[in-house]
């Protein structure tokens, strides 16, 4: 517990974690508050003017007469199992088409701005993790703390312990904090908020919370590995995006299920769903089929990439030897 | 090894440098006993830092036995850590933190109180600038700092690489008194430096290596020899005076225009030997034995003299282009 406490002393004073988790908060606030303007609620001048252009739209003789096809024929029209209403639904002019902006939809946040919430969280956090272990080896004072504690398991838990327990803190607050105010503008304004949603919502900022602090720990476990944050960030990068590439490249069937963006998006996500580009659809001409990635799925993934870099991490601070700055 | 504060056997360690293997360390046998400074030297890249993060448990011997304040490392290491201060390299601590916050987060990591962050930062004296920024310090004040790091735990054994290193004369005069003290109140210094005249005059004993292997140990005095003593004799006649002190019974060598001359107790013995014959020296100068020469011979940076003691200047050679 004192190396605990010392370790997370370290991390609280270094300006550059300081600047980035006020940079995750403020990041936090600004979507939160975007997201609550972006969907403020009609006023009733724009909703007459949207009545106004839809009622323009409505009288042009194309859509009339592409509504008139639809009627005669609807599934010739607009595809098997169709009715003469969809026709009507989909080819006329409704006011609401002509409105300057959606309503505050939870379920589309959690896909939208929620999403990029807790991946902008994550990626600050992983940086933050990346900064405290890369300047413990740039500044040499990993050495000088080894020669006040020379049990390299307890000095590497305790950091570990430091930076997971300050990015599980800073996670809850900024995503909570997001959430919280999502949710306090929904009530507001009356827009649906029951408890179907609000439990996506609850477990999405679960799942968010866990991936930033499990994210910043296997950064840290990286860096710690390496002894450079540099080189941490060039391999993240180059596995996301590279792997990204190359999984396109690759002519392997449902090569997507292995690429670290999707199993991201598989844990985060409500349920993602991912195309698979490669030789199975191409083959098959089944291109439109989707396929899907479960929690369960991308959080395994997850989970095993962080227990190896975590192993290889400890496995090596332990034998390899240390030298200054 | 009851007496000996560090004892190495046979130590050895490599490092793999592309394809090669390098021997940094080659079956040193070091031998540190209670009490006192002693001067760890030996050229660049003789494995003196290898040596000394080996005892602190920072790199792994690949060979060889390991014993501090009596305790087998590096298995036995965390029980003794609590008794040993060390700077290796340079100072190293986090820039982004004042050096009295470095000092408490390290005090705290030992389990020591707060307060001996400040009673170390006023023994060296950096209280006034205690609550700088690291990054702001200068390179002596980071010194200071690194020794008032290695003082924090009161350690009965303490180690320094290159202390003097970047500090000002008076910082320098600091550090040795510091270190002199240190030696008399019962705490064993290991002081590795490369600048021998500090060496000489502070450590009571030495342990000189050179590639990696123990090349001298034991005190100073004993190994630059109380016989060594020489007087540097400038005469018009060297030839005549040569003569003449050789048959007194001293031993002579020429050195430049000058004549360096052993076995005397007391240098009025060559004047009055000279001045019986009416020979008048124009200098007389004590040559007082030198560990920097003894060293540079030593470790063949200079060549070993043809006769006299091993710290005697050497004889000009076809080779000798200083």
């Amino acid at each position: 517990m004192r190396l605990l406490r010392v370790e997370i002393a370290r991390y609280r004073s270094r300006r550059m974690i300081a600047l980035l988790l006020l940079l995750a908060a403020l990041l936090a606030a600004v979507v939160a508050v975007k997201s609550a303007w972006d969907t403020r609620p009609i006023t009733p001048q724009e909703a007459a003017t949207a009545r106004a252009n839809a009622d323009i739209a409505s009288q042009r003789s194309d859509i009339k007469a592409d509504l008139e096809h639809c009627l005669a024929d609807p599934e010739q029209y607009l595809g098997t199992g169709t009715t003469a209403q969809d026709c009507r639904d989909n080819l006329t002019a409704s006011p609401r088409s002509y409105l300057p902006r959606e309503p505050l939809d939870l379920t589309g946040t959690l896909k939208g701005n929620g999403l990029g919430v807790a991946l902008a969280v994550a990626a600050l956090l992983v940086i933050a993790a990346t900064t405290f272990a890369g300047s413990d080896w740039g500044s040499g004072s990993v050495v000088t703390q080894l020669v006040f504690e020379p049990r390299r398991t307890r000095v590497w838990v305790a950091k570990a312990g430091a930076v997971t327990l300050a990015s599980a803190v800073v996670a809850t607050i900024t995503i909570g904090g997001f959430w919280l105010a999502m949710y306090l503008v929904a009530v507001d304004r009356d827009v649906p908020h029951g408890s179907g949603v609000m439990s996506d919502v609850g477990w999405h900022g679960l799942r968010a919370v866990l991936f930033a602090t499990g994210a910043a720990l296997g950064a840290f476990a990286l860096t710690m590995l390496f002894r450079h944050s540099v080189a941490t960030l060039a391999l993240l990068f180059a596995y996301s995006v590279g792997g990204e590439i190359l999984a396109f490249l690759v002519p392997v069937d449902n090569v997507g299920r292995w690429t670290l963006g999707n199993n991201v998006f598989g844990w985060l996500e409500t349920r993602m769903e991912y195309f698979d580009p490669t030789a199975r659809c191409a083959r098959n001409g089944a291109c439109s089929g989707l396929e899907h990635i479960s929690h369960l799925q991308g959080g395994l993934y997850l989970l095993v990439l962080l227990a190896v870099a975590v192993v290889a991490s400890l496995w090596t601070f332990r034998r390899r030897d240390v030298s200054g700055g | 090894m009851s007496d000996l504060v560090v004892e190495t056997r046979g130590l050895r360690k490599t490092f793999r440098d592309g394809t090669h293997r390098i021997t940094a360390v080659d079956g040193l046998d070091l031998s540190v006993e209670r009490g006192g400074v002693h001067g760890f030297l030996g050229p660049n890249g003789s494995g003196k830092t290898t040596t000394i993060r080996m005892l602190l448990g920072l790199a792994t011997p690949d060979a060889g036995e390991v014993h501090v304040l009596g305790q087998q490392l590096p298995g036995r290491l965390p029980e003794v850590i609590g008794r040993i201060g060390a700077v290796v390299e340079h100072p190293q601590f986090a820039p982004d933190l004042s050096g009295r916050r470095n000092l408490q987060l390290l005090a705290r990591t030992a389990g020591l109180p707060r307060q001996r962050a400040d009673e170390v930062l006023e023994e060296v004296g950096l209280a006034r600038r205690g609550r700088g920024r690291y990054r702001r310090y200068s390179y002596g004040m980071k010194q200071r700092l690194g020794l008032a790091a290695a003082l924090l735990k009161q350690p009965d054994l303490l180690i320094l690489d290159e202390p003097m290193n970047g500090l000002d004369p008076a910082g320098i005069n600091d550090v040795r008194e510091l270190v002199v003290r240190l030696g008399e109140s019962g705490v064993t210094v290991l002081l590795s430096s490369h600048v021998l005249s500090e060496v000489q005059q502070v450590c009571s004993s030495v342990s000189i290596i050179a590639e990696g292997s123990l090349l001298a140990s034991g005190k100073v005095a004993d190994l630059l020899g109380e016989s060594t003593a020489q007087t540097r004799v400038g005469v018009s006649d060297t030839r005549q005076a040569t003569l003449l002190l050789t048959a007194a019974g001293f031993s002579v060598t020429p050195d430049g225009d000058d004549l360096l001359v052993q076995g005397h107790d007391h240098p009025e013995e060559i004047t009055r030997a000279l001045a019986a014959h009416d020979l008048y020296v124009t200098e007389l100068t004590a040559v007082r034995p030198d560990l920097e020469s003894f060293f540079l011979v030593l470790t063949g940076h200079r060549p070993r003299p043809t006769t006299g003691p091993i710290d005697a200047p050497a004889a000009p050679t076809d080779q000798d282009d200083s």
